[in-house]
C-alpha cells in the first residue's frame, strides 16, 4: 500500500505543476479538482491503512464540499468576472 | 489478488492521466484526459479498497465515496467545458 500512497502523492505534485502554472483560469480549476479528487482517494486509502473510519467521513465531506467550489467558480468565471 | 489486481490497473489509468493533463495542449484535450482517467482510475482504485478486506462496515461509506466521485465528476467536467467555451464565444464576438 506505500507504494499506491506512492503514485498518487507524485500524481498530486505532478498535477499541482498545472495548477500553479497553467495557461488560463480554467486549466488550474481542472487541476484543482483532480489534485482534491486524488486527495479524496488518498485519505481513503489512509483510512484503510490505518482501520480508522472517522477519515472515510472525512473523505466525503471533503468530496461534497470541492465539488460545490469547482462548480460554483466555474459558472462564476462564466459570466466573465474573475479570469484573466 | 483481486484487490491488487484493481488498484494496479486504476494506478494505471491515474498515472496516464495525469500525464495527459501536463502534456495536452488544449483546455478541453486537457479537460479530456481528467475526465476519463478520473473516472476509470479512481473508480478502480476505490473498488479494490472495498475489496481489500472481506466484507466490513466501512465498505458502505467507501461505496457511497465512489457512488459520489461518479456522480460529481461529469458534472464537474461539463461545467468547466460549457464555461470555457460560453467565455471564448462571447470574447470573440466583442473583439470583432
Amino acid at each position: 500500500m506505500h507504494l499506491v500512497e506512492a503514485v498518487l502523492l507524485l500524481s498530486i505534485v505532478a498535477v499541482l505543476y498545472r495548477l500553479f502554472g497553467g495557461p488560463t483560469s480554467w486549466d488550474r480549476l481542472l487541476a484543482y479538482n483532480s489534485a482534491s479528487n486524488r486527495v479524496v482517494v488518498l485519505l481513503a486509502i489512509v483510512a484503510i491503512v490505518s482501520k480508522q473510519q472517522i477519515y472515510l467521513d472525512v473523505a466525503i465531506v471533503y468530496a461534497a464540499l470541492s465539488f460545490l467550489g469547482v462548480v460554483i467558480l466555474a459558472r462564476f468565471m462564466e459570466r466573465g468576472e474573475g479570469h484573466r | 489478488m483481486i484487490a491488487k489486481i484493481l488498484i494496479s490497473f486504476g494506478l494505471v489509468f491515474v498515472a496516464i492521466g495525469t500525464l495527459g493533463i501536463l502534456r495536452f495542449q488544449d483546455i478541453y484535450s486537457r479537460l479530456q484526459a481528467s475526465g476519463v482517467s478520473d473516472n476509470a482510475g479512481l473508480g478502480l482504485v476505490l473498488l479494490g479498497l472495498i475489496a481489500y478486506q472481506g466484507m466490513e462496515l466501512q465498505d458502505v461509506a467507501l461505496a457511497f465515496l465512489l457512488f459520489l466521485l461518479l456522480l460529481t465528476n461529469p458534472i464537474v467536467t461539463h461545467s468547466i467545458a460549457k464555461s470555457a467555451f460560453t467565455q471564448r464565444h462571447t470574447g470573440a464576438k466583442e473583439e470583432g
